[in-house]
């Protein structure tokens, strides 16, 4: 199974400049964010700014609402995170313990809602919120997304479940534990780690949600998610891509460091409904 | 009351109970919010209905939507933007994907981080992705001009958003590149799947390679990629958000999916009615699709 040297340095150059290809826009990204405007329009395009323009970052925090559209979209992202993980732990559970009747019928349902386009659902949502007079509020967003997370959320929990040993309650409820009880104190502690995991995806999911952001909030600009503030930026004349670049920065570290310290648990999360 | 109520489930006889409680929160708040909103959706599709309010009477039903839908020159011209775009951007991810995650799941030191950053787009969101993109493919200032011109492939300088090939060309670039990381996450997974002996095995009766990728990885690899298949397909049939921002589905129509002329119909010309005929369409669309990709292996989905 030893390669020789030849074969080694192939593999490193081949995996070295596959990734340098693949990851060259992000490295993009940064670049524009710290050049100037003068640099940006220049022909050979500048590929290492000199000097970086750091300050950029800080005259947009300043002059946008940055942090408030972080804010809204964390707000947004923590809310359906909530109510998709309160519903769907309970429903994971259920369907991986209990052999409920038509247990098997919501998951061919929610595999179809899987399949659903937002933009459709979009449509009577907006019509929804309009009656009860939800169009601006943030809480369109938290019930939203929701629609995109539960379907997601409630099989991989249902998966995550299943890996851990029946066993387990079996003997918290022969030591006087109720089912309740031994679900609570013994499986959910047990299944921390699936649950941090499970919560993220979900948290990324809202995250990236632009469709929804645009229809409903769009009137209403104090509570712009990031996504939604960052496409208000592209002018029709004139845009200034170093200070778009600038804000794209805030509003990807936070899934990016996310993706970095867990990418094990997402990806986990991720291939657990398809690997069966 | 709360003690009894306990004790109930926990007899046997009544611990299927449990089940259905446990149940209940998510089945009625999927009703709600998903099967309701879905029941309106194919109820306007037949009225002619502009901005629906559910505090109006309803309007007579029509099979109008659906008329005027199947007999538009746009609608077809979207379904096959949709084709087109589904195919190249599906094939081209897992061309990619494939690549990558044969690449990484080899032993050498630094794999850990390669794996990451092979799979860094994953993590970028779609609304960033565009920015990017659009940047690069500036018609003024951009590198990707710069490039063509520079290495002579092109003479003059391109403006991709302005004609129907090139702006086809960046929207499918961009979906590929938030697209691919998926389709390598899923490979890599399947690929850890498979027990070192099988090479070992094979080897040791003289397979090349080659031999070894088509008699043990691509068959173990299979029922893995069908399903990735599916969910790729589905996403690029559903993305709203990249052709949104990137074109709005433009110029003429190019990039115009159906999921962009639903939310055209919708939110641009306040067509309700007609825009949930197209969206169900759709739906059909999606479902007919996974279930003939995936034909009885549909279950292994979930």
């Amino acid at each position: 199974m030893k390669r020789t040297l030849a074969q080694s340095i192939r593999l490193y150059l081949g995996v070295g400049v596959v990734c340098a290809i693949l990851i060259f826009p992000i490295y993009w990204l940064f670049i524009t964010a710290l050049s100037t405007t003068l640099e940006l329009k220049a022909l050979p395009p500048t590929f290492w700014p000199d000097p970086p323009q750091w300050q950029t970052f800080a005259k947009v925090a300043e002059e946008r609402p940055i942090l408030l559209w972080l804010a809204n979209s964390t707000i947004a992202a923590v809310g359906s995170v909530v109510l998709s993980m309160f519903v769907s732990v309970l429903a994971g559970y259920s369907l991986s313990r209990f052999h409920v009747r038509g247990g098997n019928s919501m998951g061919l349902f929610i595999l179809t809602a899987k399949m659903l386009p937002a933009t459709l659902l979009v449509i009577p949502l907006f019509s929804i919120f309009r009656s009860v007079g939800l169009i601006g509020s943030i809480w369109s967003l938290i019930i939203a997304h929701s629609t995109l997370i539960i379907p997601f959320t409630t099989w991989m929990l249902k998966g995550y479940f299943d890996t851990i040993p029946k066993e387990l309650e079996q003997a918290a409820m022969v030591d006087g534990c109720s089912p309740l009880g031994a679900m609570v104190r013994v499986i959910l502690p047990v299944s921390a780690p699936g649950l941090a995991a499970t919560s993220l995806y979900a948290f990324v999911l809202s995250w990236a949600d632009y469709a929804y952001a645009r229809t409903f909030l769009t009137n209403s600009q104090n509570n712009w998610t990031a996504n939604l503030g960052i496409t208000t930026m592209r002018g029709e004349y004139v845009t200034d891509w170093n200070e778009i670049a600038a804000v794209s920065v805030f509003v990807a570290i936070p899934i990016v460091v996310i993706y970095l310290f867990l990418e094990r648990y997402l990806v986990g999360g991720l291939t657990a409904g398809a690997e069966k | 009351m709360t003690s009894r109520f306990a004790l109930d489930l926990a007899r046997p006889s009544r611990r299927h109970w449990l089940g259905y409680i446990l149940l209940a929160p998510a089945v009625i708040l999927v009703a709600l919010i998903i099967v309701y909103p879905l029941v309106v959706s194919l109820d306007l599709s037949f009225q002619k209905v502009g901005i629906a309010r559910l505090d109006q009477p309803r309007k007579e039903f029509t099979l109008v939507n659906y008329k005027r839908l199947f007999s538009s020159a746009e609608f077809w011209y979207a379904c096959w933007v949709t084709l087109k775009l589904v195919t190249v951007v599906t094939a081209v991810c897992f061309l990619i994907g494939l690549g990558t995650a044969l690449l990484v799941n080899h032993k050498f030191k630094g794999k850990t981080v390669a794996r990451l950053l092979v799979a860094l787009p994953w993590a970028i969101p779609e609304v960033i992705a565009v920015v990017i993109f659009a940047w690069i493919f500036d018609s003024s200032f951009g590198l990707m001009n710069w490039i063509l011109v520079t290495s002579g492939l092109s003479e003059k300088m391109i403006s991709w958003f302005s004609q129907p090939v090139p702006a086809f060309s960046v929207v499918s670039v961009v979906l590929i590149w938030k697209g691919y990381p998926f389709v390598s996450i899923m490979t890599l997974a399947g690929l850890q799947s498979i027990p070192e002996d099988f090479y070992s095995a094979a080897k040791v009766d003289g397979a090349n390679a080659l031999q070894r990728l088509r008699y043990i990885t691509l068959p173990v690899l299979m029922p893995v990629l069908g399903v990735t298949t599916v969910l790729v397909v589905l996403w690029v049939f559903r993305d709203f958000s990249i052709i949104k921002v990137l074109t709005d589905g433009g110029p003429v129509g190019a990039t115009t999916t159906l999921s962009i002329m639903t939310y055209e119909q919708a939110f641009g010309f306040f067509n309700f009615g007609y825009a949930s005929a197209v969206g169900m369409v759709t739906l059909v669309f999606c479902v007919l699709a996974s279930l003939l990709m995936l034909g009885h292996r549909a279950k292994a989905m979930y």
